[in-house]
């Protein structure tokens, strides 16, 4: 019988919070089925100590509200005084018509460039490539460590793999590209190994990420037939992510053919050095030239990954 | 003298969790077609997978052909899984090979690294492999890829790859769980006819009980790791049966 008891009530309980939910005009339209004047009475106090309680929360959120806008102003407002107003050498930039001046030495196509263009064009395309190519090479070991399901020592290999990964991605490729200058001299050798460096992470975090997605069924499979390790690694892992790893390294090597036409800006070899030659001698047409020409071979890249990704699904 | 003999087997996943065998023994002879049943989760599929050491026993042990199997490792136990051949409730094929390359890969056992590389099995293990398919009745498939076959026709090529290792012995983990009934039918009495064709005993674990009592000689009823019933097919009545699946099918 309690337990009956106890249902009633809870039941009773859920009809108040109903009302409470529906607001003041259900309630007045209910009272006067209930038939009786003193219930309604009831009602109406519920409600107005209800709707009390929501005018009193809706006040202190508005309150909130403000202070918040008002720090978030301020914070633009101080941010915008440090970097641009006091920043900003406001004699040199001149009126606005001195501004739009400087811009428009930038139009114009300096034709006579394009000769001198073609090989520095074929070093950044022939960069990316190679340092896709390293970077994917490199990748090997890094996702075989990475991937929890297959890494050979978890304790030691697991953390070594994503402290690899992360470091590649943390480190962007023009200081990986300092680095290298640094460490191997001027030329496209620094801008390769750059942009292995910086490939790594992307391509060995999704690949492991592959890996540890895998259906265990096949792995199953050539273990039970007797094969090895390297057989169920050839027959029963890379089939199942083959497509996904080709698709991350033609999505990657789009994305070095970008940063490859950059990094000549710190001496790595190809577009970049020529396009900070034109800027230091102030040939700005000369800069437009090999700004068309860095989009025309991202321009090539975009349309051979599209249709290299479709291929590899 | 029994070719496969399992004596107090017992098994868990992990150190601390429940024992999922609790001291299982029944020996497999030559000729058998050797059923295990009982309800989900009795543990069939972990018993049948410590045979070949795919689930590492806890206790007891196992011999196949007189040869102590729960202490080998590396090349010795690759050895031992490539004499017993195993098919599976889901098929584990290769899905983007093709059905030729799934059925070599029951060769692999067999076969150096150098060669599985590059696929390049020699030229007796293609014939068979052809002979096998043909067998199976997917001569036409031999080049498609196994993802673009039926489930009838993938489960019998994950037969044709079993066969392909030569084995002394089959391991069928369910094998037409995933099957309508008529093509359970067709692919039990074609596992049967291939064994007694190439001289291979099974043993099967299965949760269809006709379908046991139809194709097996000897079955065993395991109940929550324990034994429940031993005995010739025709042993087993609806009163064991109850008793194995308590209460929970008839």
């Amino acid at each position: 019988m309690p337990l009956v008891h106890e249902t009633a009530f809870a039941i009773q309980l859920d009809h108040e919070n109903l009302r409470r939910a529906r607001g003041p005009e259900t309630a007045e339209m209910n009272a006067p089925s209930n038939g009786a004047g003193t219930d309604a009475g009831a009602t109406s106090a519920a409600t107005a100590a209800t709707a009390d309680r929501l005018l009193a929360d809706r006040r202190r959120r508005r309150v909130g509200r403000l202070v918040i806008a008002t720090v978030l102003v301020a914070a633009v407002v101080w941010s915008v005084d440090v970097t641009i107003v006091q920043d900003t050498d406001w004699k040199r930039m001149g009126s606005l018509a001195n501004v739009l001046e400087a811009a428009g030495e930038f139009v114009g196509v300096d034709w006579g460039l394009f000769p001198d263009l073609a090989k520095p064009a074929l070093e950044t395309f022939m960069i990316a490539c190679l340092g896709t190519l390293l970077g994917v090479l490199v990748c090997i070991p890094v996702a075989w460590f990475g991937a929890l399901n297959i890494t050979p020592f978890k304790p030691v290999t697991y953390p070594l793999a994503r402290l690899m990964m992360t470091l590649s991605r943390s480190i962007h490729e023009i200081v990986w590209a300092l680095f290298f200058v640094a460490v191997v001299g001027l030329g496209a050798m620094a801008g390769i190994f750059a942009l292995a460096m910086r490939s790594i992470g992307f391509i060995a975090k999704m690949s492991a990420e592959a890996i540890e997605d895998i259906d265990p069924g096949p792995v199953e499979a050539i273990r039970a037939v007797g094969g090895n390790g390297f057989q169920v690694l050839i027959y029963a892992i890379l089939p199942q992510v083959l497509p996904q790893i080709l698709g991350v390294v033609v999505f990657e090597w789009e994305i070095n053919i970008r940063r490859s036409a950059v990094l000549g800006l710190v001496g790595a070899g190809g577009l970049g050095l020529v396009f900070f030659r034109q800027m230091n001698t102030f040939n700005f047409p000369g800069v437009t030239t090999v700004l068309l020409a860095i989009l025309g071979i991202i321009l090539i890249g975009e349309v051979v990954s599209h249709f290299a990704r479709k291929a590899a699904i | 003298m029994p070719i496969l003999e399992v004596r107090e087997l017992r098994a868990r996943y992990t150190s601390a969790g429940p024992e999922i065998l609790k001291g299982i023994s029944f020996d497999v002879e030559a000729d058998d077609f050797f059923a295990i049943i009982g309800p989900s989760g009795a543990g069939k599929s972990t018993l049948i997978r410590c045979i070949n050491k795919l689930v590492e026993p806890s206790g007891g042990n196992v011999r196949f052909r007189g040869e102590e199997v729960t202490r080998l490792r590396g090349r010795e136990l690759r050895g031992l899984r490539r004499n017993i051949g195993m098919i599976f409730q889901e098929f584990n094929l290769i899905d983007r090979l093709s059905v030729m390359d799934n059925v070599l890969s029951g060769r692999l056992g067999y076969t150096g690294n150098l060669r599985s590389l590059f696929r390049a099995f020699p030229r007796v293990d293609i014939e068979r492999a052809l002979q096998l398919l043909h067998r199976v009745g997917l001569e036409d498939h031999v080049d498609k890829r196994a993802d673009a076959l039926s489930g009838g026709q993938r489960q019998r090529v994950g037969i044709a790859r079993a066969l392909m290792q030569d084995p002394k012995m089959l391991l069928l983990d369910e094998p037409t769980s995933s099957l309508d009934p008529k093509i359970s039918r067709e692919i039990m009495g074609l596992i049967k006819s291939m064994a007694q064709e190439y001289g291979v005993p099974c043993l099967c674990n299965i949760h269809d009980v006709a379908l046991a009592m139809e194709f097996c000689n000897r079955i065993i009823g395991l109940q929550d790791g324990v034994k429940m019933f031993d005995g010739p097919a025709e042993l087993m009545d609806r009163t064991k049966l109850g008793e194995i699946y308590a209460m929970e099918v008839l």
